[in-house]
């Protein structure tokens, strides 16, 4: 086709810094790939000096020396918002969406191309001020990914809280911008660019979490940029809006008078929650997916899983009065939001029901994308069960401060979240670099991470009960807390070996995509149209030619059909 | 497994013609016609349309997120607007809401001077589509009867109100009344300034039609450019008025 030769022409006569600053969604998917593994690193090393510093108060780290009680606040901010903001907010959603919501429904760009490309380089931006706060005098802040005031608010709080925090506040104000166009580019391109024949209910439940989750970006991340304004006028404009009068910190009383860090919160968990959400959404949709094609069914119960998204994303926003229950709140808001948390139970249950359905009498294949994809699940169910415990208003109060919710949301939305992350990486591996990932290896990266993940979180949740508080440097010098120095040993030890069973994935993932088995078009032999691609994708995407859809996404085992699948372009029957 | 395929025999099959999303295709080559020319030729009808839908929806979910922001700030209005301190010499819950008095005649000219850019802009629109029948035939638009340049005075009145806005904090300042005094006031200036830091945005985009021409922009760009940044200009002026109301019956 000419007109098709004619676009690669162009595509391949680009230079080398035009492909590096490309409007193609392929290229800046990768490279949202890149900067989460970029992320991924820090915070995992960040983690692991935490874990070393809460066992070992005294051990001297190799350049850093010994960690301080500020510092370990401030690899705690750095570490939560490394991993919620630019690695589960970032690579299931912008990295994969961008790669792949096109290809899924059959268009070669995204709608907006250019505001993807500047939505990844405000990203960049972000994350770069954000690491620079690690060398700037004072280090990062300490407040928590939560950034609650009066702590943040004021500079003279610790050493962290100057430019440290400053920095935080405007890596997430841009963070903000990047993630709304990113969103805005998504949904743009799920309302307008799908090929003939794909209709809303022919897309595969990757593109409605997608689509789901750029909803849910839309409406969260505008206020958390308002709030991080304020913050920001408050910190350095004299106004009171988080800070309450006759506050006396460092020896002086504070200029504001008549704040609210109750508002604060409230502001904050109104994006908080749903940000939880816009996390783990892109991950349900990559398990339901993989699920199915590697059971080789169909998902089961499609419509189910379309409504619990809505559902999920709905209830979303209802909720995030139960991060507050210990801030003090009206028990009549308390039983509101309570209920409404424990309803979200319901589409979740929807959803695990349908996966394990799924799963129930398919032929499995038993590849890495598909045990990680399990292992979500299970994960999951774990996480999940311990959500409606934490949404009693009455037990919160006594857990709410311990490593029981630490445990709780380690379980279901990191550990849950990079499996879906680690199992979109085993199955769109080929198709990105165009070579297969190492099975072998991928398996052994499962079972240590999976056995690793729970022997790391399970007994948090004994910690949690006994009482151990979370956020604390160094607690020895409490009896009863003390006496559980056994368990948080095991603890780091697990940890270590878990964050030491990652680097098989790197290696995996460097040599693969050098040295890996090249992979043909369809390798999965799943139905959905980025397959009918060949691997690595073209530049050009379908180029001239426009797919047509005549088939679900899930068709497989569909009686009749001379092979055990059915490619959604396949002629209708 | 038979039961599946039983399940799948009963989907839908798509309905035949039509072009859009979630149609069936109709590729070029069969069916003869009716295809607008939307395929092969980029510069035709159909994908300029294709194209304005695309910038239309953006600035639809644009306009959500903006949303957004203002029902915050809102929120955070009326809840500073109702919240006290307690005050620990008198042990008493005092309000340290300061009701805002604002310049009134300034505002209202502000108000006049957006709505009316708002008009313009919409004259600007409207003669834009009829030029557009010329442009898309290669002829260069001829400079219409009673076509005055709607769209450089839409760009000038931005720019009024925006002077007009900064007069207003000035007239504020020169009262005494700074960002840090009180909630009232802070929250008076954060809202209004968030507005204009909005309007700026706007602004840009007419600015870039504007001056479309040298920048060797395709008439069309600019035509969308018109088209969408309308949309979210007249959603500014709307707002605007929310505002207004807001800061006038809700002075505390």
């Amino acid at each position: 086709m000419s007109s098709s030769t004619q676009l690669t022409n162009a595509f391949t006569s680009q230079s080398r810094l035009h492909r590096f600053f490309s409007t193609d969604h392929k290229v800046i998917g990768r490279q949202y790939f890149f900067l989460s593994l970029a992320a991924v690193l820090v915070g995992a090393w960040l983690s692991l000096l935490m874990r070393i510093h809460l066992v070992w108060p005294k051990a001297a780290i190799p350049f850093l020396g010994e960690i301080k009680p500020e510092n370990y606040l401030a690899y705690l901010t750095m570490h939560g918002t490394l991993m919620v903001f630019f690695v589960l907010s970032t690579v299931p959603q912008a990295g994969f969406g961008t790669f792949f919501l096109p290809l899924q429904l059959g268009a070669s760009k995204m709608a907006l191309p250019r505001l993807t490309a500047a939505g990844f380089w405000t990203a960049l931006a972000s994350f770069m001020v954000l690491t620079i706060s690690f060398v700037v005098p004072g280090g990062p802040g300490g407040a928590g990914w939560t950034q609650y005031p009066p702590l943040s608010a004021i500079s003279a709080a610790g050493p962290g809280q100057g430019l440290g925090t400053d920095l935080w506040l405007v890596s997430i104000g841009l963070f903000c911008l990047s993630s709304l166009m990113s969103a805005t580019g998504f949904l743009v391109t799920t309302i307008k660019l799908r090929c003939p024949g794909m209709t809303w209910m022919r897309m595969p439940l990757t593109c409605w979490s997608w689509f789901v989750t750029s909803i849910l970006i839309l409406l969260a991340f505008g206020i958390l940029l308002a709030a991080l304004v304020l913050l920001m006028l408050d910190r350095h404009a004299g106004t009171s809006f988080f800070v309450p009068g006759g506050l006396v910190i460092s020896g002086k009383m504070v200029g504001h008078a008549g704040g609210s860090p109750l508002l604060w919160q409230h502001l904050f968990w109104f994006f908080g929650h749903p940000e939880v959400y816009i996390a783990v959404l892109p991950a349900m949709g990559v398990t339901s997916h993989l699920l199915s094609v590697f059971a080789r069914k169909p998902v089961f119960g499609y419509k189910a899983m379309v409504g619990a998204t809505l559902a999920i994303g709905a209830l979303g926003f209802m909720v995030w009065g139960h991060h507050m229950f210990v801030s003090g709140m009206n028990p009549h808001a308390g039983f509101a939001f309570s209920s409404l948390t424990t309803a979200i139970a319901v589409p979740s249950a929807i959803k695990t029901f349908n996966w394990v359905a799924t799963l129930y009498g398919g032929k499995i294949r038993y590849t890495t994308p598909l045990l990680f994809s399990v292992g979500f699940v299970s994960l999951f169910i774990t996480g999940g069960l311990t959500g409606p415990i934490l949404a009693q208003p009455s037990l919160d109060i006594y857990l709410h401060d311990t490593y029981f919710v630490v445990a709780h949301f380690h379980l279901i939305m990191a550990m849950a979240g990079l499996f879906a992350i680690f199992s979109a990486t085993y199955f769109w591996f080929p198709k990105m670099f165009g070579r297969m990932m190492n099975e072998r290896l991928g398996r052994l990266h499962f079972w240590i991470t999976l056995f690793g993940s729970y022997a790391t979180f399970m007994p948090m949740h004994l910690l949690g009960i006994a009482g151990h508080p979370r956020r604390y440097s160094d607690l020895m010098g409490v009896q009863y807390v003390a006496a559980m120095a056994p368990l948080q040993k095991f603890i780091t030890f697990a940890a270590i070996v878990t964050i030491a069973g990652q680097i098989i994935f790197l290696v995996n993932l460097f040599w693969s995509m050098r040295k890996g088995r090249l992979a043909e078009a369809n390798p999965w032999q799943c139905t959905t149209l980025e397959w009918t691609l060949p691997s690595p994708v073209p530049p050009e995407g379908y180029g001239g030619r426009e797919p047509g859809v005549n088939h679900g996404p899930y068709e497989y085992n569909i009686s009749g059909a001379k092979e055990d699948f059915i490619m959604q372009d396949a002629p209708a029957t | 497994m038979p039961t599946i395929g039983d399940r799948v025999e009963i989907e839908r099959r798509p309905k035949l013609g039509g072009g859009g999303p979630g149609k069936i295709p109709h590729r070029r080559g069969y069916g003869g016609g009716g295809d607008d020319g939307d395929r092969g030729n980029p510069e035709g009808f159909q994908s300029r349309e294709q194209r304005m839908r695309r910038y239309r929806i953006a600035m639809t979910l644009c306009i959500v997120s903006v949303t957004a922001i203002f029902l915050l700030l809102t929120v955070v209005y009326v809840f500073r607007m109702g919240k006290g301190r307690f005050d620990e010499d008198t042990r008493r819950w005092v309000r340290d809401w300061v009701p805002l008095t604002l310049p009134y005649l300034q505002l209202w000219i502000n108000s006049a001077v957006l709505l009316l850019s708002s008009i313009t802009l919409e004259l600007a629109r409207r003669s834009m589509i009829k030029k557009e029948e010329f442009a898309a035939m290669g002829i260069v638009p001829p400079r219409m009867r009673r076509d005055l340049p709607w769209l450089g005075m839409t760009v000038v009145l931005g720019f009024c109100f925006l002077l007009g806005q900064v007069f207003v904090w000035n007239i504020l300042r020169h009262q005494g009344v700074f960002l840090e005094s009180n909630p009232s006031r802070s929250l008076f200036y954060i809202i209004t300034g968030t507005h204009a830091v909005h309007l700026v945005g706007g602004l840009a985009v007419l600015l870039y039609a504007v001056a479309g021409r040298l920048l060797a922009a395709k008439f069309e760009s600019q035509r969308i450019a018109v088209e969408v940044t309308g949309w979210y200009w007249h959603y500014l002026a709307f707002l605007w008025f929310g505002i207004f109301a807001l800061v006038h019956f809700a002075r505390g």
